[in-house]
């Protein structure tokens, strides 16, 4: 044991704040109203568990505060529960911070629903670590006339109490205020499940006028029974998510054209700057449309995360999980797996993660399986492209045509998981238990925080990954190149050729054709000479995009396209990327935007490269296809092995090629 | 299947019995008795607020079923469980 158990320091200079309690119960609002900007997220080493982590000064006291995973109880044998349980224990911290025992403890209450809460207050009196109890959403428990006595529950916990409210900002001061003079409770609790559940029920008693009659919640019971129902739940979800993207659609535009032409004259710019060469052509065509091509992605991700904090604030993402859980259940997944298939349409290593919540093994592994089929943020700018090909300046239907790309990816992973879960997996799903929050009006502070920490990631990623391998590639794209001097500037043309007049005698005729001999192999000789020093030698690019282009052919990609397809099994979010540069380094339109650039991009032929069939074949082949290697190196991690791993990648693969090659059959035959 | 060996005489008996939480009407309260579940899920459920003597509404039959701890539990707390959950979860209708 270190010293720190026996008598922990509350005047050391840096102390460690650890925020713990049940789900929804507010505790990240008011982690974010004390933290404010400065909160950013960080996993647990070897977990999927988050924590947000804030540095925080306040009267001269550096304090580290750490929003740990919400929890029903310090003791379930779930992924977030150990987590909690090492971080109090001083075992485990959040990536970039020391790990060991907290110098204090607040544990976050509902007040409206106290006695549950009271399990883990218990569980962290245990704990024997200086203790905070913060009673949050007491303006919700004082509208539905709950009273809470504060002092006689501060005495019975042993304690320091306080009732406050993270939305109003009541009591957040009082909060600061007793964590500043935290101590180790002079009570204990029992360690026993039934001792505590007795335990709980009798401070409950004693610190809060009971209420045997709680009036029904008219509102609530309604909406509840028409987000559950079993036709109005399954509108009411599309509608919303219909509506989401819809939004996202219309937005999004205008900060994505400002940042379309905002990287197209930063490459006019930096490109009028240099003095032409290797570097001009780096910056320019690899550097800036590579990124360009990413970042304009940005806001779309940014208000995809935006929505869908705001959505799960509301509380109806619960509901919908029920839904959910109805539709996935004859496909052999249930709502559990939820969480983790909603995560994974931001990105399906999260989500493949999140699946350790799923209790049942059978199910967890069908889980994994079918992650990368949910339409990721990464596909986002494939299907931004390619949408926005095939439906020009058709706002609706592009949010139409998006919300199917969302459905047909999902329902190949639902056919995955059915054809899974009567062979290799066989067997059902389990059933649910989750709680339904309350209906709230959702917290914009916590949603943007968020929004600002996702965006900030896919920046990161822009800003190396992304970068790198555009370099890589536009290498690829510029090299070989001629490297002999140039000397002779002008194309030579044949010399003038001599005729011999009529009744000229043998000998003349001889000498003429001599001459014109010798001037034919001049001739020649010249445009060999300036053919070597002119002579552009295919790029490695595109011999790598010729020799694999017979694969991809019926598909109707050509070795531009191939080349694009190939650089996304890396990460599929460099497709744009890939076409950007390739379709800069080839083109001389220079005054066009990026995306511009790549929707005119012609074929050697001159027709264009995204034609409809093309353009359809491509959307289908990027929803299903497994175009990700990180995805391929978690799976094999979660799943505990590699052939998990390469059954999906390979089971994917398949399925992309085969809809591509229907969807281009199709659209040729129709279109022709 | 276990849920189709319920005993559906249990409701109509004069006195307090349990009977599956998937068998109470509409609004009608109850206590939780035991939940005839593996041991996790039993603990979940319990941390959850669905613990012995909890006092309980009904607020919607089928799947899902959702319940609202309420009573001594005091709060608009409500629990969506599967109904294959629900049925195995016993308790005790109010009178």
């Amino acid at each position: 044991m270190s010293v720190m158990d026996a008598s922990p320091s509350i005047d050391r200079r840096h102390r460690t704040i650890a925020f713990l309690g049940n789900p929804n119960v507010g505790k990240t609002t008011l982690f974010n109203r004390i933290a404010g900007i400065r909160a950013k997220t960080a996993n647990f080493p070897g977990t999927t568990q988050e924590a947000r982590v804030a540095h925080i000064v306040r009267e001269d006291v550096e304090s580290t505060l750490i929003d740990l995973p919400g929890i029903y109880s310090l003791n379930l044998d779930l992924s977030e529960s150990r987590v909690c349980a090492a971080c109090l224990d001083g075992t485990a911290a959040p990536k970039g911070e020391e790990a060991h025992k907290p110098d204090a403890l607040l544990v976050v209450l509902d007040a409206t629903n106290l006695m549950r809460n009271l399990t883990i207050v218990a569980e962290s009196l245990d704990r024997r670590l200086p203790t905070v109890v913060a009673v949050n959403m007491i303006d919700s428990a004082r509208r539905r006339g709950i009273g809470i006595d504060a002092d006689r529950l501060s005495e019975m916990l042993g304690c320091e109490v306080v009732v406050c409210s993270a939305r109003t900002g009541e009591g957040i001061d009082e909060v600061l205020e007793a964590l500043r003079h935290a101590r180790v409770p002079d009570r204990t609790a029992p360690t026993d499940q039934s001792g505590i559940e007795r335990w709980s029920q009798d401070v409950y008693l004693n610190a809060c006028a009971p209420l045997d009659t709680l009036d029904d919640d008219h509102v609530t019971d309604r909406l509840d029974r028409a987000f559950t129902h079993p036709i109005l739940g399954v509108c009411s979800f599309a509608l919303v998510m219909t509506g989401l993207f819809y939004v996202i659609f219309k937005l999004a535009a205008i900060p994505m054209d400002l940042i379309d032409v905002w990287f197209g004259s930063l490459g006019g710019w930096v490109g009028g700057m240099l003095p032409d060469g290797a570097i001009k052509a780096l910056l320019v065509d690899g550097v800036i449309a590579g990124v360009g091509g990413t970042v304009i992605f940005l806001p779309q991700i940014c208000l995809l995360f935006f929505l869908l904090a705001l959505l799960e604030g509301t509380g109806y993402l619960a509901r919908a999980a029920f839904v959910i859980d109805r539709l996935l259940r004859p496909f052999g997944m249930s709502g559990h797996a939820f969480v983790p298939l909603l995560s994974s349409h931001a990105c399906a290593i999260p989500g493949i993660m999140a699946t350790r919540a799923i209790p049942d093994r059978r199910d967890r592994l069908a889980a994994i399986l079918i992650a990368p089929f949910m339409s990721c943020t990464a596909r986002i700018p494939v299907y931004v492209l390619l949408i926005g090909i095939l439906f020009p300046d058709q706002p609706g239907t592009q949010a139409i045509a998006f919300t199917g790309c969302y459905v047909l990816g999902a329902t190949g992973g639902l056919l995955t998981s059915l054809i899974a879960r009567r062979t290799i997996l066989n067997g059902k799903s389990r059933p649910m238990a989750l709680e339904l929050p309350s209906y709230r009006i959702p917290d914009l502070k916590s949603a943007l925080l968020l929004t600002l920490d996702r965006g900030t990631v896919f920046l990161k990623k822009a800003g190396t990954l992304i970068v790198a391998i555009s370099i890589v590639l536009w290498w690829l794209d510029a090299y070989p190149q001629n490297t002999m001097p140039i000397t002779i500037q002008e194309e030579p043309s044949l010399k003038q050729t001599f005729f011999f007049p009529d009744g000229a005698d043998g000998e003349y005729i001889e000498r003429v054709q001599q001459e014109n001999v010798k001037a034919s192999e001049q001739y020649e000789k010249d445009l060999a000479a300036y053919e070597a020093q002119h002579y552009i030698p295919p790029s490695y690019l595109q011999r790598i995009g010729s020799t694999i282009q017979p694969v991809f052919a019926p598909l109707g990609y050509n070795d531009e396209l191939t080349v694009g397809v190939l650089a996304s099994f890396a990460a599929r979010e460099v497709f744009v990327s890939t076409m950007a540069v390739q379709v800069a380094g080839n083109d001389d339109i220079e005054d066009e935007s990026v995306l511009e650039m790549i929707k005119l991009a012609r074929r050697d032929d001159g027709s264009p490269i995204f034609n409809a069939p093309t353009a359809w074949s491509l959307l289908v082949f990027y929803v299903f296809a497994s175009l990700c290697l990180p995805t391929t190196v978690v799976t094999a991690k979660e799943s505990g092995g590699w052939r998990w791993a390469f059954l999906q990648l390979g089971w994917m693969s398949a399925v992309a090629y085969a809809g591509a090659l229907i969807a281009y059959t199709i659209v040729g035959s129709v279109g022709g | 299947m276990i849920a189709t060996n319920q005993n559906h005489d249990a409701t109509i008996e004069p006195k307090p019995v349990s009977i599956p939480l998937s068998q109470l009407s509409r609004g009608q309260r109850a206590t939780v008795n035991t939940a005839e579940l593996d041991e996790q899920d039993t603990k979940m459920l319990r941390a959850m607020g669905l613990r012995p003597d909890a006092s309980i509404q009904m607020c919607r039959l089928g799947e899902p079923c959702i319940v609202s701890l309420s009573g001594a539990c005091g709060g608009g707390c409500r629990i969506g469980l599967a109904k294959d959950i629900a049925s195995r979860v016993l308790v005790t209708p109010h009178a």
